[in-house]
C-alpha cells in the first residue's frame, strides 16, 4: 500500500504540470470550435454544456449507476480472463512440444477480435449480461494466455536448468522461473487484455443493449443528447488513463523494470 | 573419513548426438572412466569441440545418456538433482532474484526453514566477498561479481560434487585471477569435490589436484597430471615460480598442444 502511495505520488509530481497545461489547451480548443459552428448543441457541445449535462446525470443518480455496471463489468471478465490465462500460458510453455502444438492455435484465437465473436455469442445467450461477459472473458483470455506462452518460450534455457539442477519440481520451476521470467509479456499482455476487455465492454452494451456506459453514449446518440455521448467518451479514456497510470504501471516498475529486464 | 570410496564414478562414458537432419551421428565421447574423491578438484582440459561440456551436462543429469554409467555418491545419474551442484559458463543466476534470495535458491527449493536459511546464506555471501550486496539484483551487479554469485548459490545448497564448466572463461583477466584464487581459497575452506572444466591450462594447472587432458573429437581420456601443490601455497605470485606447478603446466600445454593439432587437420 505504501509502495502504491508512494508510485501515485512520484507520478503526480512529473505528470501533474504538463497533464494541466495539455487539459487546459484542450478545452480552450474544444471551446472555440464549439463557439465558432452552428448548433454545437447537436455537433460537439461545449466543455461546459457536458459538465452541466454530468451535473445533471450525476443528481439523477444515473452516471454513476451506469459507471459502476461498466467497472465491474471489466473487473469481473478481466480478473478471470487474467486468473485463467496467465497459468493457462505458463502450463503450456512448461513442455517445448505442447507449446509448439499450441501456439498457432492460440495466434489465431487471440486475432479473432471480441466484435467479430459477438454474433455467435448472442446466437448462443442472447441479449444478456452472459454475453457481454462471455465476450469480455474471450478478449480478455486470449492476449494475455498467448503472450505469457511467448513469454516462456523465449526465457533462457540456462535458467530453467539452473532450477532444475537445484532440484526444483515442475511447481517450483513454473512459480520461481516461468513466472518471473514471463514477466514482461505478462505485463504487456495484461495490458492488451485489460484493454480489449475495456472496449468489449462497451460495445457489449451497445450491441446487447445492457446498461452503462457504452449503453449511455449509444441512447445518447438516438435522443440527440450529444453532450451525454462525449461525457460517456471522456469517462472511458479518463478510466483507461487511471487504470493504466496507477495500477499497471506501478506493477512494472516494482518488477521487470527493478529486475533490469527492460530499460525505461 | 572414508576417503577411499569415490564420490563421483564414471565407467565406460560413450556418447553420440544423433543428427535428425543428416542421419550422421557426432561422436562425442568415448569410454571415459574417472574417479573423483572426497575433497578433490579435478579439472578437465581439451580442445574445443572434445566434449567437455557433454560430460559435464551428462553429470549434471541435463544430458540422458546411453552408453556407459555415472553415479554420485553410489547413486546412478538419471536426471538434475540437489546432489550435483552446478556453475554454468554463462551466469545462470535469476534476474528476478536478489543476491541473497538467489544463493538460498537452492535451500529454498528444499524447503529449509527461512531462519536456518538465512544464516546459511549470510554465510556464503561473506565467503564469496559479496557482503553488502545482499539485496541488489543481478544486473546490478558485475560479471565477476555474477560468478561469484553462482558459486555462493551451489555452494549453499550443499552439493555433494560441484560441477563447473568454464565458469571464468566470460570475465577479464584481472577479475579471472582473483576468482581463482578465490576458489582455491573456497576448496580449502570448503573440502569440496569439484570437477572443473576449462580451456585454460594456467587455470587447470592453478587449481586442479589432478588435471584429466582429454583428446580431440571423440573425446578420450588422454592423460592424468597430478599437481601436488599443498592449496595454502596456491596464489599467483608464488606460483609463478614454482617448479612443479611450471612443469605441470608445460606437461599440460604439450598435451593438449598435439590434440589441437590434430583437430586443426580433421
Ligand atoms: N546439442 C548438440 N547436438 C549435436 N551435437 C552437439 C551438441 N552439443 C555439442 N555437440 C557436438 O559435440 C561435440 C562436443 O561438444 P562439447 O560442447 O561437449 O565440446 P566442448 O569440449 O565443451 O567444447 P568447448 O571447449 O568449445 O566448449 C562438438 O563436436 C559439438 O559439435
Ligand atoms: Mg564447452
Amino acid at each position: 500500500m505504501d509502495r502504491l502511495w508512494w508510485h501515485f505520488q512520484q507520478l503526480l509530481k512529473i505528470d501533474a504540470m504538463n497533464l494541466v497545461i495539455l487539459v487546459v489547451v484542450v478545452l480552450i480548443g474544444w471551446t472555440i470550435i464549439s463557439e465558432t459552428i452552428p448548433n454545437p448543441a447537436r455537433y460537439l457541445p461545449s466543455p461546459l454544456a457536458v459538465s452541466l449535462s454530468s451535473v445533471d446525470m450525476l443528481v439523477k443518480g444515473l452516471l454513476p449507476s451506469y459507471y459502476s455496471d461498466t467497472l465491474v463489468r471489466l473487473i469481473i471478465g478481466s480478473s478471470i480472463g487474467l486468473a485463467a490465462g496467465i497459468p493457462f500460458g505458463l502450463l503450456l510453455g512448461l513442455n517445448k512440444t505442447v507449446a509448439d502444438m499450441f501456439h498457432p492455435m492460440m495466434n489465431f484465437f487471440q486475432s479473432v477480435s471480441g466484435i467479430a465473436i459477438f454474433p455467435i455469442v448472442v446466437i448462443w445467450w442472447g441479449n444478456s449480461d452472459t454475453t457481454v461477459l462471455a465476450v469480455i472473458l474471450y478478449t480478455s483470455f486470449f492476449p494475455i494466455a498467448f503472450n505469457v506462452l511467448s513469454g516462456v518460450r523465449e526465457i533462457p534455457i540456462r535458467y530453467v536448468n539452473a532450477a532444475r539442477t537445484m532440484g526444483a519440481s515442475k511447481y517450483q520451476i513454473m512459480k520461481d522461473v516461468l513466472f518471473p521470467g514471463a514477466m514482461p509479456h505478462i505485463a504487456t499482455g495484461s495490458r492488451l487484455s485489460i484493454g480489449f476487455a475495456w472496449r468489449a465492454v462497451i460495445a457489449g452494451e451497445m450491441l446487447a443493449g445492457r446498461q452503462g456506459l457504452g449503453w449511455m453514449i449509444f441512447t445518447g446518440q438516438d435522443a440527440d443528447r450529444t453532450a451525454e455521448v462525449i461525457l460517456g467518451m471522456v469517462m472511458i479514456g479518463l478510466t483507461w488513463i487511471i487504470l493504466d497510470h496507477y495500477l499497471l504501471r506501478p506493477i512494472e516498475a516494482d518488477t521487470i523494470e527493478r529486475w533490469g529486464l527492460v530499460q525505461r | 573419513m572414508n576417503s577411499m570410496t569415490p564420490k563421483l564414478v564414471v565407467e565406460g562414458l560413450t556418447h553420440y548426438y544423433p543428427d535428425e537432419y543428416t542421419g550422421e551421428s557426432v561422436h562425442a565421447l568415448e569410454d571415459i572412466n574417472l574417479e573423483l574423491y572426497e575433497g578433490e578438484l579435478v579439472s578437465v582440459v581439451g580442445p574445443s569441440g572434445c566434449g567437455k561440456s557433454t560430460l559435464l551436462n551428462i553429470l549434471a543429469g541435463l544430458l540422458p545418456y546411453k552408453i556407459g554409467t555415472a553415479s554420485v555418491d553410489g547413486n546412478v545419474i538419471h536426471g538434475p538433482g540437489p546432489d550435483r551442484g552446478v556453475v554454468f559458463q554463462e551466469h545462470a543466476i535469476l534476474p528476478w532474484r536478489t543476491v541473497a534470495k538467489n544463493i538460498g535458491h537452492g535451500l529454498e527449493i528444499r524447503k529449509v526453514p527461512q531462519a536456518e536459511r538465512e544464516k546459511r546464506v549470510q554465510e556464503f555471501i561473506d565467503l564469496v566477498g559479496l557482503t553488502g550486496f545482499e539485496e541488489k539484483f543481478p544486473h546490478e551487479l558485475s560479471g565477476g561479481m555474477k560468478q561469484r554469485c553462482q558459486v555462493a548459490r551451489t555452494l549453499c545448497a550443499d552439493p555433494v560434487v560441484m560441477l563447473m564448466d568454464e565458469p571464468f572463461a566470460a570475465v577479464d583477466a584481472q577479475t579471472r585471477i582473483t576468482l581463482q584464487e578465490e576458489l582455491n581459497r573456497i576448496a580449502m575452506a570448503t573440502h569440496k569435490t569439484i570437477l572443473f572444466i576449462t580451456h585454460s591450462v594456467e587455470e587447470a594447472a592453478f587449481l586442479a589436484d589432478r588435471c584429466l587432458v582429454f583428446s580431440a573429437r571423440p573425446g578420450r581420456l588422454k592423460e592424468i597430471v597430478e599437481i601436488g601443490i599443498p592449496r595454502e601455497q596456491r596464489n599467483w605470485t608464488a606460483m609463478n615460480d614454482n617448479a612443479i606447478f611450471i612443469a605441470a603446466r608445460d606437461r599440460i600445454l604439450a598435451s593438449v598442444r598435439e590434440e589441437v593439432s590434430i583437430a586443426v587437420e580433421e
